[in-house]
């Protein structure tokens, strides 16, 4: 059995704003949600990086006690997302709880905030006579806390996957989401992916060279996918899920269907942990096509991971030439907020749909001078009209895993 | 031992009269659990959705309250408390083993 999956909610809090309209006028005026670095007297001082996706605009959360209680600031953000999306849907709350929607959403590693808050009792050289690691540290820390508050705060029986890939974490919680729909072991999926504001993984890509360090004083200059002065990512925060039906339900309910997913591939480089692998990268756009059965001219706009460091970039583009040509659009929609990590592949995917309903694409925010090594294929460089009908989403993550999400307009 | 009170670690800790527990108790309650003006009789659980992990940290709120670490066993005899008056009576034995 393989039934068709569409998408009837999608909502996102990123770097860039959290409403339709905050993002997509940033996405036209070329607004950038890349900040300084704020200090959090733990890292920042060995940190060479200064730059940050930042999301500084309120959040008014409302959420009751029992749901706070196991949430730390990763779960906040997704049940945030979770909760616009399930009241956009318009689903009813004995569809919710009836088993028949399940949960893919994840994160990089839970709550780091939270992490680091345990490891200060367990090094502070504390010699206190009774407890001080609550029962609830756990909940809110661990990698599958933000499915978990999800299911918790709507009472949701189905399925739950948490995929904690760093980059690939809420395309493959989409991708996932997609294929249990399609093989009918559910009828919906919220499907996502939520990080924090956290300096250690900006230490990590630091340490290991790849953090934009040239721009510190301009934040708004970086990242800048492919273009011939990028210096590396900018590590960033945010949110995104989006609501995955079986086509007859949602038809049925009348439900407004925003868009169709149509493919989904995921594989792995099966060597190099770090390294970008052109053979890896492009068996999965290939298999990303043969999975939605379309051509490469079919897909109109490419969401290139593009994340803005040296090596990356190009492996990207000649993945992208090598199945697709010089055919589609192609933009790193990074360049607007910095790498939100987890939740890279969700919030992109609802910038695509954005972009569809809309009928803009928008340019790549930075590329300037595009480097000769990425240059075979065909950048977004300004503002432009364009009805995107088919779009490649693709990222690629820390443990050779890549993944390619292909959506299609539902007209 | 002076009556109203009990030494842990050669410090003296002044066991308070019911009326003051409850009233800690009820500061806990609303501090932490935003339980506000609770009847005494109440049953968590079923009034305000006290589960397990609620219990959990209702017990390390009452380690603070007494200075005094708690036996496993004295946790698992709390897993069955449903009320505040529960409460009271279960952190007036504590207090009473250890005077």
């Amino acid at each position: 059995m393989e039934r068709r999956v569409v998408i009837t909610a999608g909502s996102a809090i990123t770097p860039i704003g959290h409403s339709k309209k905050e993002i997509v006028n940033s996405l036209v005026n070329g607004i950038s949600g890349v900040k300084r670095l704020r200090q959090d007297d733990l890292l920042t001082r060995y940190i060479h990086s200064g730059v940050f996706g930042t999301v500084d605009y309120p959040l008014e959360y409302d959420f009751k006690r029992q749901h706070r209680k196991t949430m730390g600031p990763v779960a906040y953000y997704a049940c945030q997302v979770a909760k616009e999306v399930i009241e956009a849907s318009g689903l009813d709350n004995e569809f919710i709880t009836s088993g028949r929607l399940g949960v893919a959403f994840g994160s990089t590693h839970g709550s780091p905030t939270v992490q680091r808050d345990i490891y200060k009792i367990f090094f502070g050289g504390s010699s206190s006579e009774y407890s001080n690691i609550g029962a609830v540290e756990y909940l809110k820390s661990m990698v599958h806390t933000t499915a978990v508050n999800i299911t918790k705060m709507f009472g949701i029986t189905g399925r739950v996957i948490s995929s904690s890939t760093a980059c690939t974490t809420s395309s493959q919680s989409i991708g996932f989401g997609y294929e249990s729909i399609k093989f009918g072991m559910q009828d919906a999926m919220l499907c996502g992916g939520a990080d924090e504001y956290d300096t250690t993984t900006v230490a990590v890509f630091d340490n290991l060279l790849a953090c934009s360090t040239a721009f510190n004083e301009t934040p708004h200059l970086t990242p800048r996918p492919f273009d011939s002065r990028r210096d590396g990512l900018v590590v960033g925060e945010g949110a995104g899920a989006v609501l995955l039906e079986e086509y007859e339900h949602a038809r049925k309910r009348g439900a407004n269907i925003l868009a169709e997913v149509i493919g989904f591939a995921c594989n792995n480089n099966g060597g190099d942990l770090i390294l970008p692998n052109l053979n890896g990268i492009t068996q999965t756009l290939r298999i990303g096509l043969e999975n939605a059965g379309i051509s490469p001219d079919q897909i109109d706009f490419v969401s290139a991971h593009a994340t803005g460091t040296k090596m990356g970039d190009i492996i990207e583009a000649q993945a992208i030439h090598k199945v697709y040509g010089n055919s589609p659009w192609v933009a790193g929609l990074k360049s607007y907020m910095g790498h939100t990590m987890g939740t890279c592949g969700a919030i992109e995917t609802i910038l695509c749909i954005y972009m569809m309903e809309e009928r803009f694409i928008a340019p790549t925010l930075n590329l300037e001078v595009v480097d000769d090594r990425c240059a075979m294929i065909r950048h977004s460089m300004k503002l432009q009209e364009g009805n995107i009908r088919m779009a490649a989403i693709q990222n690629f993550a820390f443990g050779g895993v890549n993944t390619c999400l292909i959506i299609k307009k539902f007209e | 031992m002076e009556e109203g009170s009990y030494k842990i670690n050669n410090t003296r800790v002044t066991i308070m009269t019911r009326e003051e527990l409850q009233n800690e108790i009820l500061k806990i309650l609303s501090r932490e659990f935003e339980i506000e003006n609770p009847d005494l009789d109440d049953d968590l659980r079923e009034r305000y959705e006290f589960d397990s992990i609620d219990a959990i940290e209702l017990l390390i709120e009452i380690e603070k309250l007494l200075k005094t670490e708690l036996t496993q066993e004295e946790k698992k005899q709390a897993m069955d408390i449903r009320t505040i008056n529960h409460v009271c009576d279960y952190v007036e034995a504590l207090a009473k083993t250890r005077a």
